[in-house]
This record gives structure tokens, C-alpha cells and sequence, in this order.
């Protein structure tokens, strides 16, 4: 855990670093952009990742896998030129959150690696059927979409404030991608064996469009929210110590607020509908600095998630396994009580990659893959991720503080928050702490779309601390005369 | 806008702790418990990863160990002597366990709390986990004759064998019975195709007739009936009792007759207790039982060991019953072991050895102890007294009766457990033949209960013979077999 011992990173004052060249395409190495720090941890990451494929064949067959090399390398290269690509694009940028979302990406990979493995030439388990033995290439392939992706939007949003410009842009198609599956036909957007109506299934290629959606309302709420936040945050009475806002300033909570029940019962997706609306409370606190919209946004997603149980069998379902998953361990409770035992069986220092029984439990592979992480890391290893997610949400956090311009301060809050959120959405409900909802876990769950999307959204993250952490430009000290410009 | 910033870092602060906990309580404290959920199927085959610890018999005879497979990478369960042993042992499948293989289970397969330490220690010095030994007490030589002398028999059959002094299982055989190596395979289709064929075999070879199959005991239940008459009157065994050769049961148009409707005695209608009991007489026996009642009769079953629930020795085992008799025909019937009492051939065993230790009823065990991998002896039984079913003198009284019933010409038992069967061992025995079936048209059972040598009892037996017809033809050869084996093997005869 090198990762958490790094140095700290002041943001920079205008003396010292007005020697540097400013961000030159291929320029000397900035003293303080800490480059030189991400890319001694990007090298530890590289490492921590091979070492974790080799172990994966050692532990199913006692081989070192084929390949460890060539793989490695690859990595490598995907990393290094993610790192190019932040050198040459965001040298000021927070030099944390590359090598955070490569470890995490990479270790993902040797997971579903590990798990496409098992019972598959001669080893340990059986096949799990709903991977193929081109799995992990596709999650490689898909890592270097997401990589492109990352070094995408570095090169066009080269100022956050840009993207304000989109704001009803982005919000437009945010609600197209989020409604999309809705209004197709089952036979394409329902994912196969659940009720979730929430991606696009066309020519065998997949695209679960809520993980983009995320990314264009974030931008929507924060652009929103700026212009609006003035209004929002008008005093209205004030009840037991808390500024309730006026009626009619309700308004758009709640349109947000029935999306995202409209999300729920026309998806079947409890998850995605708690990660909405729980993104656009958050984001209109940050706006407002009101604590009653925190209050009032959760009695209503409580409300709205009591009724859809009353309503919907398959959401009372999630809190019936919820409360009593032993009791339906041969039907709905399967999966819950199947990542229960594997996390159990991991105890605390877990298994060992390859030496678990992770196929055992349904779409471990997705929903679950914390779960695979739990028995075959252990206790330890479980934690180390979470830590790794704490890490992430922390620095996101802390370019949010850091930044200047509203905006930007909203952004970068509100895609901190709902990668804390989905981050606790889903282990938590893997590890029975909350009702279970399937939503991908970030940079881990197979799917090239969750991955690409984290990887944009790590890249506005750093966008943004890159814009907080650039010195000040420095206002030119020529020796010369002044110059004196006439007038005609 | 930094305040609410501060603040939603808190929020995500309590959300990552809460997550924390969380997996700390699951993977930390509930681990164990999730393990012995029934249906992990992780924590079972996780037991073929390591060596499980041997079960081997009193005298170090290996009767279960562990192997690695090479073709499976799995340690795999073998039995070598497994028919003779199997209703000791059980199996240890890849699907579940029976016997010993399940009651210590926690101490072969090293996850006994007594093992953490080894098993840390192996952990740090790189040796792999290891279960413990369990050693039991049961004798090889016992086991071997009374699964041979079964097995000679030919029909369904259950033995058991007890050091009356401590409770000590000393034998424990059924017949049929099969070969656990055949459940222990590794091939999963292989042990489906074994199961199916075992459990559609009509004479039931799974079925441990030893433990936890229940039989009429017959004219056996007359200890218990003699008991229950010395110890609640000043009868001993040489009163005179009413013998008539039909007694006339109240609301019962069918009198109770003796075996084949002989008399009893000299035919004079009073004999002297013993004799009754020499030759079995059910019209006495049925008599004393409509005087003593059935909630005395009860009581003394119940001392015993009837009526007991749970009994685990750690296998557990059938329980065997002697239900309140209010109408006086039935508790004439129940004092002669017929209506609806049942035992066990543990029970049986269990009655000779009360007798056999001057009334006192030693709890049956099995495993005398458990040894860690270093030899290390984690854990000792000791013998305990379950009850004390009758006074000293009550116990000689009957023991006295026992040892006629072998050595009196007229005894039932003369020919089959005589000294000359025997060679030279006094038996202290009691035959018992179970009419069984409607109308009792089934072939009985025969039931033989018995201690020796009379003088310095070191072994008890029951046994039951389904459908083998007069107790002493088919049960009693079983017994003199196993206990002319074991007094040799000990030096005693």
C-alpha cells in the first residue's frame, strides 16, 4: 500500500514554480506536478499486477501462466501512455488517481482472468457460463478503450468551464441514455436472467448506457445547480433548526427524484436509481449548503424505495434476501448467500488468488467480483481495495476544495460522491450490509461500459486538479522598457 | 461551497467505515459460523485439500485414512477393513458424512478451536494442515469376530459389545453392511452411480443396525421386569410365583401362553422365580407385570436407558422404547417384550452391562481419545455413570438368574451358551424370541443379551437377529463368538 504513504502535495505557490515551463507538449519534467511521484507508483502498480496474474496460474496449476510477460508488457504500455498523455495534457494534475484507477483496472483484469480459468483445462471449479475464454481479452481491449477514452477527454476539455457550456446538452442526452432502455423492446435492453431493463444489446455488443448517463448529468446537475443555486438556497422557513426551502424550489428535486423512480420501476434497477438521485442530493447541497435538502432527499428515496417494495416483488424480494437471506438460500437468496460463504471462506487472509471456490457463486464475475476478491485476498485484501476506493473519492474531494470556479467545485464533488456511492451500493450490498442492487463495481465488474465511464470520469477528476493545482500565471518581469502602445 | 464539501467528505468517511466494519463482522466474526451453515458447499470440499486425521480402533488398528489422490489433487478417504467398520465410521463423501466421520468431524478435519494453535504454527512454519487422530474404543479383534460371526449368520443383524465396567464400546457391527471406500471416491459420477445402487439395495446395507435400528427385544426385557419385581418387592429368585400355563389377561379374549404353550416348570402352576426365568416363562412374566403396573415397569425401562432421546456416544443413537403401559394386558405384554416395546442391540447391550457392574449403568462412548498431528493427546473421555438401575444386591439377584439361564440343563440358553459352546466361560445371558408381523406370522427376532465371565465381567453384548427365529439359535452363537474372541485376546479365558 505505497499508494497511501506518497507524499503530500501542497498546491503549488506562483514563486517556486514560475521557473517551470507551463505545461509545454513534451516539456522537462515539472518539479511539482509530481509526475515523477505517479510514475514511480504507476511502475509499483505494474508490478503488483503481474505479480497478482502469476499468481492466479500458480495457484489454479502451479504454472506460471503463458503469456505473464506479454501481458505485463501491455500493461505497461497502457499505463505508461496514460501517464504520457498526463504529462503532455494535465502536468498539474493530482498525481494519485491514475495509479489508483490502473491498480484497481489491473487487478480487475486478473480477477476476471482468474475466474474465466476456473475449470477450464484441468483446473479447480467449473466453467462459469457466462464468460468465455475470450473474456479477460475483451477486458483488456476494454481497458484500452477506457485509457483512450481517459486521454480523450484530457485532450477536449482542456478547461473545465467548457463543459459548462454543454450544460442542457448534456443533460438532454443524459436523460435519452438513462430512458433508452426503458423504451426498447426486452428481447434488447433487458440483461438476460434479471428484470433489469438497462442496456442495449445489438450484434452481440453490449452497452449499458446508465454508466455514460452518469457522467452527461453530472455535468447537467452542476451547470444547473450553479446558475440556480442563488434561488435554491433562499431562505424559506425554518423548522426544528432546519431551513426548509420553498414549495415552489422544490420543483426540480423532485422532477429528479421521479426519474429516478421512473428508472426504478421501468428498469427494474433499484441501483442506477439510487445513484441518481443520490448524486443530485449531494450536488444540490454542495450548491446550496443546505442540510435540508439531505434530509428531504433521503425521506424521499426511503418513501419511494418502500412503496416500490409494496409495489414490485422483485424489489420486496431484495429485502426479504435482505433480512433473511438463509431462508431463501435455494431460491432468490442463492447469490447473496453463495458471496456470503465465499467471504466467510476467505476469512482473513483469504484463500489465495486461484485457490478459492469463487465460481460458486452467480455473476461473480460482475455484481459479485468483490465478493471473489473477499475469498481469495481475504479480509485484508478486501479492505486494501476499499481503501484504494477511499483513496479515489478522497482526492476527488480534495480537487473539489481545491478548485476555485463553482463549477468545477460541483463537478468534481458530485463524481467524488457517486463513486463513494456506487462504491457502497454495491459492496454493500454484496456483503449484506444494505439490500443487494446490481450496479457494477467500478474498474473491477467485467463490461467495457462501467470501465470507459470510470476511466472519463477519473479523467474530468483530474482535469479539475489539474485547473486547481496550476500556479497562478505570472505576470511578466521584463527587464526592458515598458512598452508603450499609441493610439493612432 | 467548501463547507458542504467537508461535509460530504464525512458522509463518504461514515460511508467507507460502514463498509469496513461491515466486512469485518462477515469475514471476521461470522466466518465460522457461515462455515458450518449446512450446505456451504465451499467449506466441505475444502476438506479434501488437506490430510484428514486417521480413525484408528483401540488396539492402533488404522481403520480410516486419508490419501492424496493423484488424479484428483485431492486427498482422498480410505477404509481397509470397510464393510466390517463401516457402522463405526460412516464415510466421508464429497457430498456428507456419517459416523464417527461426521460426530468428529471438527477434530479430523483440524478445525477444532484445540487445533488453532498447531494449526497456526504449522501456518507460520510452511507445514500443511493436518486433522487430528481419533482413536476409539473399539476392539479389533471384537469387531472383526462380530462382523464374521453376522455375516455367518446371513440375516439382518446388529451387535454391540460394551466394557460393562466404563461404558466403552467395544464392538459395534450390522449386517448387511458396505464398503465406504465405495461412497469415499473423489469421481463425483461415480459416487452418484455407488450411492443410487446402496440406497436401492433391498436389504438396506446403509442402515446401521447396531445403533439406530430398533427391534422387539422379547423375552430379553425380562431383566428389566425382574429388576423392577426385586427392587419394588422383597421377591428374590428363589419365590415361589404363580406359573399357570395359559394366564387369562383382563379384556383380552386370547390367553398368554408360554413358548409353543408349554408349561412352565413341573407344570404345577407355582415355580421358584428363577426357574421361571431358566426357561423363559411368559405367563409368569406377564403376571408380574399385571402386578407391577406400567408406570413402575416404565420407571425401571427408563433407568436403563429407554426412553432416552439424544443419546450420542458420539454417534447418535436410536432411541429405544418402552411406552407407559395404563392397561394392565398391554403392561403384561410389555413385561415380556412384546406390545410395543423396542430396543436397540446398544440397549441390549446396555441392560447386561447394568447387571454386569452391580447395577450401575455406565454411558456408552466410543472414542477414548483424539490426538493432535505431534502426538499431542487433545482430548480424553472419561467414563461416566449414566444411571443406577438397580441396587448391588438386585444385580446379583439377577445376574444369578442370567448365569442359570446358561448353565441350568433346562436353560434356554444351555446348548447354545453353555460352557460347552463357551469353552470353560461362565456367560451370564437372557434369550429372547420377538413374535413379530400381524398375527405374528413374520419370522421372529431373535434377541440374546449377555455378560462374561459371570464372576469379573469385562464384556457385555446384545443381539438382534431380524427374523432369525429362537433367540438362542440364531443371537446367542453371535455373542459366545464375539466374547470367546475378546476374553482370548485379553488373556482371559
Amino acid at each position: 500500500m505505497s499508494v497511501i504513504a506518497s507524499p503530500s502535495d501542497q498546491p503549488v505557490g506562483g514563486g517556486q514554480a514560475a521557473a517551470a515551463p507551463d505545461g509545454q507538449p513534451g516539456g522537462a519534467p515539472m518539479p511539482h506536478g509530481r509526475r515523477r511521484t505517479e510514475l514511480l507508483m504507476l511502475a509499483f502498480v505494474v508490478v503488483v499486477v503481474i505479480f497478482a496474474y502469476a499468481n492466479v496460474g500458480l495457484g489454479l496449476n502451479g504454472k506460471i501462466p503463458a503469456g505473464v510477460f506479454e501481458y505485463g508488457i501491455a500493461f505497461a504500455v497502457l499505463v505508461g501512455a496514460a501517464h504520457l498523455a498526463v504529462r503532455w495534457l494535465a502536468p498539474w494534475a493530482d498525481p494519485l488517481l491514475l495509479p489508483l484507477a490502473a491498480l484497481l483496472n489491473g487487478l480487475g483484469i486478473v480477477m476476471i482472468y482468474r475466474l474465466q480459468e476456473s475449470g477450464r483445462d484441468g483446473n479447480a471449479g467449473f466453467v462459469i457460463t457466462t464468460m468465455s475464454t475470450r473474456t479477460t481479452a475483451f477486458q483488456v481491449a476494454y481497458s484500452a478503450a477506457g485509457i483512450a477514452a481517459f486521454v480523450a477527454v484530457l485532450a477536449f476539455v482542456r478547461q473545465p468551464r467548457t463543459l459548462q457550456r454543454y450544460t442542457y446538452t448534456l443533460g438532454a442526452v443524459g436523460l435519452v441514455l438513462l430512458a433508452l432502455p426503458a423504451v426498447l423492446p426486452a428481447s434488447i435492453s433487458e440483461v438476460p436472467g434479471t428484470f433489469a431493463k438497462i442496456q442495449i444489446s445489438l450484434g452481440g455488443f453490449t452497452v449499458q448506457p446508465e454508466e455514460f448517463a452518469k457522467l452527461c448529468l453530472a455535468v447537467f446537475f452542476a451547470g444547473y445547480l450553479v446558475a440556480k443555486r442563488d434561488v435554491l438556497a433562499l431562505a424559506g422557513r425554518r423548522v426544528l433548526g432546519i431551513d426548509l426551502p420553498r414549495a415552489r424550489d422544490l420543483g426540480p428535486v423532485l422532477i429528479a427524484w421521479g426519474v429516478s423512480l421512473v428508472v426504478l420501476i421501468f428498469e427494474g434497477d433499484i441501483g442506477t436509481s439510487a445513484l441518481f438521485f443520490g448524486l443530485f442530493v449531494v450536488m444540490m447541497y454542495i450548491a446550496t449548503q443546505r442540510s435540508s435538502w439531505l434530509i428531504i432527499g433521503f425521506l424521499l428515496f426511503v418513501f419511494g424505495a418502500f412503496v416500490a417494495g409494496e409495489l414490485f416483488a422483485h424489489v420486496r424480494d431484495r429485502f426479504l434476501v435482505w433480512v433473511h437471506p438463509f431462508s431463501y438460500v435455494h431460491t432468490i437468496g442463492f447469490q447473496t448467500v453463495q458471496g456470503l460463504y465465499g467471504l466467510g471462506f476467505g476469512g482473513v487472509l483469504g484463500r489465495g488468488l486461484g485457490q478459492g471456490q469463487p465460481y460458486l457463486t452467480p455473476l461473480v464475475q460482475s455484481d459479485f467480483i468483490i465478493t471473489a476478491f473477499g475469498e481469495e485476498l481475504g479480509l485484508t485484501g478486501l479492505m486494501a481495495l476499499l481503501l484504494l476506493y477511499g483513496l479515489m473519492v478522497q482526492r476527488g474531494l480534495r480537487a473539489a476544495i481545491a478548485v476555485r470556479d463553482p463549477f468545477s467545485k460541483l463537478l468534481a464533488g458530485g463524481l467524488a460522491f457517486v463513486v463513494a456511492l456506487q462504491v457502497f451500493v454495491i459492496v454493500g450490498g454484496a456483503t449484506r450490509l444494505i439490500p443487494l442492487t446490481g450496479i457494477t463495481t467500478p474498474f473491477l465488474s467485467q463490461g467495457g461500459s462501467s470501465l470507459i465511464s470510470s476511466w472519463m470520469l477519473i479523467a474530468l477528476l483530474m482535469r479539475i486538479s489539474d485547473t486547481a493545482r496550476r500556479p497562478a500565471p505570472q505576470p511578466i518581469q521584463d527587464e526592458g522598457m515598458t512598452q508603450v502602445v499609441r493610439a493612432g | 461551497m467548501n463547507h458542504a464539501l467537508r461535509r460530504v467528505s464525512l458522509i463518504c468517511l461514515v460511508l467507507f467505515v460502514l463498509l469496513l466494519v461491515n466486512v469485518n463482522y462477515v469475514q471476521g466474526f461470522e466466518a465460522s459460523s457461515l462455515a458450518n451453515e449446512p450446505g456451504n458447499g465451499r467449506t466441505f470440499s475444502a476438506q479434501f485439500q488437506f490430510q484428514r486425521g486417521s480413525i484408528v480402533t483401540a488396539d492402533d488398528k488404522i481403520i480410516a485414512y486419508s490419501k492424496m489422490n493423484k488424479a484428483f489433487s485431492e486427498y482422498q478417504r480410505y477404509y481397509p477393513a470397510g464393510k466390517v467398520y463401516a457402522p463405526v465410521t460412516g464415510y466421508d463423501s464429497l457430498f456428507s458424512q456419517t459416523g464417527i466421520e461426521l460426530a468428529e468431524n471438527k477434530e479430523l478435519s483440524g478445525s477444532d478451536p484445540a487445533l488453532a494453535v498447531h494449526n497456526l504454527i504449522d501456518l507460520i512454519t510452511g507445514k500443511p494442515k493436518k486433522g487430528a487422530t481419533v482413536q476409539l474404543t473399539v476392539n479389533s479383534v471384537a469387531q472383526q469376530a462380530a462382523y464374521q460371526a453376522l455375516k455367518a449368520q446371513g440375516k439382518q443383524a446388529g451387535v454391540v459389545a460394551l466394557n460393562p465396567r466404563t461404558g466403552a464400546v467395544l464392538a459395534a457391527a450390522s449386517y448387511p453392511s458396505f464398503d465406504p471406500n465405495l461412497l469415499a471416491t473423489l469421481d463425483g459420477t461415480k459416487l452418484n452411480k455407488n450411492d443410487k445402487r446402496l440406497l436401492a439395495d433391498p436389504n438396506q446395507p446403509l442402515l446401521n443396525r447396531a445403533l439406530n435400528v430398533t427391534f422387539p427385544p422379547g423375552s430379553s426385557f425380562k431383566v428389566v421386569t425382574s429388576s423392577t419385581e426385586f427392587t419394588d418387592t422383597s421377591a428374590t429368585p428363589s419365590t415361589e410365583v404363580y406359573a399357570p400355563t395359559q394366564l387369562k389377561l383382563p379384556g383380552v379374549s386370547q390367553p398368554l401362553i408360554n413358548f409353543d404353550g408349554e408349561a412352565c416348570g413341573d407344570g404345577s402352576g407355582r415355580v421358584p422365580l428363577i426357574t421361571a426365568f431358566t426357561q423363559s416363562c411368559n405367563t409368569v412374566f406377564g403376571n408380574l407385570g399385571l402386578q407391577l403396573g406400567g408406570h413402575k415397569l416404565q420407571r425401571q425401562a427408563n433407568l436403563f436407558g429407554f426412553n432416552k432421546p439424544n443419546l450420542t456416544i458420539p454417534l447418535p443413537v436410536a432411541q429405544s422404547n418402552f411406552p407407559l403401559y395404563t392397561d394392565p394386558a398391554q403392561a403384561a405384554g410389555g413385561a415380556i417384550g412384546q406390545e410395543s416395546d423396542t430396543v436397540t442391540p446398544l440397549q441390549e447391550a446396555m441392560v447386561a452391562s447394568a447387571i454386569a457392574n452391580r447395577g450401575t449403568l455406565m454411558k456408552p462412548y466410543m472414542v477414548d481419545k483424539v490426538t493432535a498431528p505431534d502426538l499431542t493427546t487433545l482430548s480424553t473421555t472419561n467414563a461416566t455413570v449414566l444411571s443406577h438401575p438397580v441396587s448391588a444386591t438386585v444385580a446379583d439377584q439377577v445376574k444369578q438368574m442370567m448365569i442359570s439361564v446358561t448353565q441350568s440343563p433346562d436353560g434356554t440358553a444351555h446348548l447354545s451358551a453353555g460352557l460347552q459352546a463357551s469353552g470353560g466361560i461362565v456367560i451370564a445371558a437372557k434369550t429372547g424370541t420377538a413374535q413379530n408381523g400381524t398375527n405374528n406370522s413374520g419370522l421372529d427376532d431373535a434377541v440374546f443379551t449377555c455378560f462374561a465371565p459371570a464372576s469379573n465381567p469385562e464384556i457385555a453384548v446384545g443381539v438382534v437377529v431380524k427374523g432369525g427365529g429362537q433367540g438362542a439359535d440364531a443371537a446367542a452363537p453371535i455373542a459366545v463368538a464375539i466374547i470367546r474372541s475378546y476374553l482370548a485376546a485379553l488373556g482371559k479365558s
